[in-house]
């Protein structure tokens, strides 16, 4: 017979609700709660994000990066967000970072700056293991992170918007649409055509674009003018791609990154970008002494005093993500190359320094609180807490240090287990009959000489063990 | 226990008065760039400050300058004159009858050592083909168990508050509480039962002797003889167990000596921070045998009589070694754990045991700790190590450093975590 044919005996069940009981549909926390920003699931993409446990951290950045006037060359470029405790790890760090740069690219911080200024955010992350030791693998993590926000594409549309409409003498409804539409549209001839907009004027518009003039003329934006700009392909975000993966590491990745691709952003009106750059101890944990004041110097190089446009004008500004470890690490480097007196490390009381805050109760609750409430079935008569009790809650928070990643993963644990056990409420004691569970915490080994297993080394170097 | 030959060499157990043997380096060193003896004093005060040699066996948190008052100055000399003799007792230097110093050739290769592990291997040879006081000390070590222990308890430890020790009898409380712990320690650490009655009381009479305490029970002491004669005690307790219980026959402050010179060579490890005990404990990492088929030690130095004293250095390149190191590290992680709920612990703390498990000195386990975290980072190990740096011992305000960090990848590191893989908790 057929395998097309055959039918399964087993009749479809709905999966069972494993978590009705509690009002949810199913169990709102991650198992493990580790940041993927390219994940689809919002338990783990950063997307479930309670806003208020950041509402410090997020208002220094706002006040001293994100509404400061760009255009004065002595704003500030560079920025630390530092761990104080030293469970730094899942404190919620890459959460807020991502959530700051959703925030920032809304409206390419546009509402943030009252209309100020026009920003873009990158999100970099250094490679584990030491593949990211030099600056220059930096620059090219950087490069990545703009392809992957499609900035390039959305810059290129700018460019072109702004000269079709110099030249458009319509209604303007031809520019009506969405920006994802608008974007496609631009780079299609036959829109041009359907709108009566004479594309080589466009072209030509382009290229008399007073913020491009002093661009090299192998930029890539340039391709779109050979031959006259007749019958010339759109550029798009690729040949920036492949452009920037002909060029030597080094110094031409650097004249490219920090002073061509500035030129180009400033001529799609924009006045800045925010460089997040997250797990910055990836890069000093594998650098030798002599390393790190290189990469030091480098970086010093590129926002503050190098030869680049970048360092002329402050357009990249940075955010360094600092676990509670790092200073030590890297503060001889940095006095060593001057960054220390450019953007002091160890001035926790200054502008630039964000310092993370370790969470508190009131923070543990809110954040059970949002991550319930997004997977709360409709019109469940719940309480918001449901099935946790505040003191459970309080009990979770303690055991976990107040760590954001431990409580998500503990009540992830617990609400499977209150499932597993058919119990409705999770009360205090839930929590630590469930912890006696945990094989870490329920070993019963004294740690004592008496009773430790040890080598006799009279009788391993005798032989006679 | 096998039966522990008589030592053929009588040992030489007088010790010039200097824990660190790195007071050597920074007198080879001074002498690189003059002879004057004045000078030299100069150059050897201010290397000393910036290597935080003290008087103590345990290094100085700061290298901050610090002013030469007389009493110091006179301290500090005679420490320089200590270093002086014993450094022309093994032909490092010479002196010559203007007080002029010259670094002779065996000094001068030692002072090339110095960074390397041949330094203190250079240094234990010297300081034992003179003295024999290593191998008397790991013998009678080996012939008592492999352990010593010197249990210490301050009143407070055993339940008395500082403001209700006000009179003789109070203090005949603490002795006699003091003593009934010690049998006990003594009974669960060492196995061997014994009788303190007669100390407990000549402990008190030798205080009455010294005018501290009276006869009468119900008399007050003067309160600022309180640290006097609870030090008196404590000293008392500690001789007895070098002397009466362990038959050394050498002063406490010789053993001090020589143990935690023995520390730095790696022979002999001594700790005053083993967890949940009181006091310090004492314990081979060498042995003296014929000799060993075993690769895990490495002869140091051959006696004339056959014998040879072998350090226990385990390659941390063996896997069976290594096995045995992430398992001992696995464990001494949970029990530690117990007593604290976070996930981080300290790395210092679980040195301690680890060291013990295996009867390594603290360069193998740090040796062995690298290689595991780079087979970790490598992913190749059945458990996930966190290594992390909490806040450095300079950055508190403690004046000593008590605890020699643990440098991983060059990095001092001072807190650990383990995961099992398949259960970690990450960002």
């Amino acid at each position: 017979m057929s395998k097309l044919s055959r039918k399964p005996t087993a009749a479809f069940n709905d999966a069972p609700a494993r978590f009705a009981r509690f009002g949810l549909l199913e169990n709102p926390f991650p198992s493990e709660p580790t940041v993927n920003k390219d994940s689809q699931d919002p338990r783990i993409n950063g997307e479930i994000y309670e806003i208020e446990l950041r509402q410090n951290e997020f208002e220094r950045v706002r006040a001293n990066f994100l509404r400061a006037d760009l255009a004065q060359p002595n704003h500030l470029r560079l920025g630390y967000i530092i761990d104080t405790s030293y469970i730094g790890r899942g404190n919620g760090k890459s959460a807020f970072l991502v959530n700051l740069q959703d925030a920032i690219n809304r409206h390419n911080n546009l509402d943030i700056s009252e209309e100020q200024t026009k920003c873009f955010a990158l999100y970099v992350v250094p490679e584990s293991g030491g593949r990211t030791k030099t600056f220059a693998s930096l620059l090219n993590k950087i490069f990545d992170s703009m392809l992957r926000l499609g900035i390039i594409e959305e810059s290129l549309a700018t460019i072109r918007l702004n000269a079709a409409r110099s030249l458009h003498t319509g209604d303007g409804t031809a520019f009506s649409a969405d920006d994802d539409v608008l974007i496609e549209n631009l780079r299609s001839e036959q829109w041009y055509t359907d709108h009566e907009i004479n594309l080589s004027e466009v072209r030509d518009a382009v290229r008399s674009n007073p913020a491009l003039q002093e661009l090299p003329p192998d930029f890539p934006l340039f391709r779109e003018f050979a031959r006259g700009g007749l019958y010339a392909e759109f550029v798009t975000q690729d040949d920036f791609e492949r452009y920037f993966k002909s060029l030597k590491n080094g110094r031409d990745r650097f004249e490219f990154v920090l002073s061509h691709m500035v030129r180009f952003f400033r001529a799609a009106d924009f006045t800045g970008a925010f460089i997040l750059v997250d797990d910055f101890e990836r890069i000093p944990d594998f650098q030798s002494r002599r390393q790190r004041k290189d990469f030091a110097l480098e970086l010093r190089s590129a926002l503050f005093d190098g030869p680049t446009l970048n360092a002329r004008l402050g357009f990249y500004n940075m955010f360094l993500v600092l676990h509670a470890g790092v200073p030590p690490l890297i503060s001889d480097a940095w006095s060593e190359s001057g960054m220390e007196n450019r953007s002091p490390l160890l001035q926790q009381a200054d502008r630039h320094v964000i310092p993370f805050e370790k969470l508190n109760p009131k923070h543990a609750k809110l954040l059970l609180k949002k991550y319930l409430g997004e997977y709360r079935e409709k019109g469940a008569a719940f309480d918001e807490l449901a099935p946790f009790t505040e003191a459970a809650i309080k009990e979770i928070g303690v055991v976990s240090e107040f760590n954001a990643a431990k409580i998500l993963k503990l009540a992830y644990g617990l609400l499977e287990h209150a499932a597993d056990e058919g119990s409705d409420e999770i009360t205090e004691t839930a929590v630590s009959d469930y912890r006696e569970k945990d094989p870490l915490v329920n070993e019963r080994i004294e740690a004592t000489i008496a009773s430790a297993e040890t080598v006799d080394l009279f009788k391993k170097a005798t032989g006679t063990e | 226990m096998p039966h522990i030959e008589e030592i053929i060499t009588e040992p030489k157990l007088s010790v010039k008065r200097f824990y660190a043997l790195e007071y050597f380096f920074i007198l080879l060193e001074s002498l690189t760039r003059t002879a004057d003896r004045d000078a030299v004093f100069n150059s050897f005060l201010n290397l000393k400050q910036e290597y935080r040699l003290g008087e103590s066996k345990f290094k100085k948190m700061s290298d901050e300058p610090e002013e030469l008052t007389p009493g110091r100055e006179s301290r500090y000399r005679y420490t320089f004159k200590q270093v002086i003799e014993e450094s022309k007792q093994y032909g490092l230097i010479s002196e010559q009858d203007d007080g002029a110093l010259f670094r002779l050739e065996a000094g001068d290769s030692l002072l090339k050592q110095y960074g390397t592990p041949d330094y203190h291997r250079t240094l234990f040879k010297l300081m034992e083909r003179d003295s024999n006081a290593f191998r008397y000390l790991i013998e009678r070590m080996f012939a008592k168990s492999g352990l010593l222990i010197f249990p210490v308890y301050s009143p407070y430890q055993l339940g008395f508050e500082r403001r209700n020790i006000r009179t003789t009898g109070d203090i005949e409380r603490y002795a006699e509480k003091l003593s009934k712990q010690i049998t006990s320690d003594v009974d669960k650490y060492l196995g061997t039962t014994i009788e303190l009655g007669s100390e407990t009381t000549e402990v008190i009479e030798r205080l009455r002797t010294a005018n501290l305490l009276s006869k009468n029970a119900k008399d007050q002491f003067q309160q600022t003889d309180y640290n006097s004669i609870v030090s008196r005690i404590r000293k008392f307790w500690l001789i007895y167990f070098l002397q009466n219980l362990y038959g050394y026959k050498l002063s406490l402050s010789s053993f001090d000596m020589w143990i935690y010179r023995g520390k730095q060579c790696g022979v002999i490890q001594a700790t005053e921070f083993y967890p949940n005990f009181n006091g310090r404990i004492v314990y081979p990492t060498s042995v003296v045998v014929e000799r060993t088929e075993s690769a895990d030690f490495s002869q140091l130095i051959a006696y004339k009589d056959g014998k040879n004293l072998y350090l226990h250095e385990p390659t941390e390149l063996d896997e069976k070694n290594q096995d045995k190191f992430i398992k001992y590290l696995v464990e001494g992680y949970h029990s530690l754990r117990r007593t604290r709920r976070g996930y981080f612990v300290n790395l210092a703390s679980l040195r301690e045991l680890v060291c013990f498990n295996l009867k390594v000195s603290e360069h193998v386990f740090e040796r062995m700790l690298n290689q595991a975290y780079k087979h970790n980072l490598a992913g190749e190990l059945p458990i996930k190590i966190s290594l992390e740096v909490d806040r450095l011992p300079e950055e508190t305000g403690a004046e000593y450093l008590k605890r020699v960090p643990v440098l991983v990848d060059g990095k001092p590191r001072n807190i650990i975590s383990i995961d099992e893989k398949g259960t970690r908790v990450d960002e």
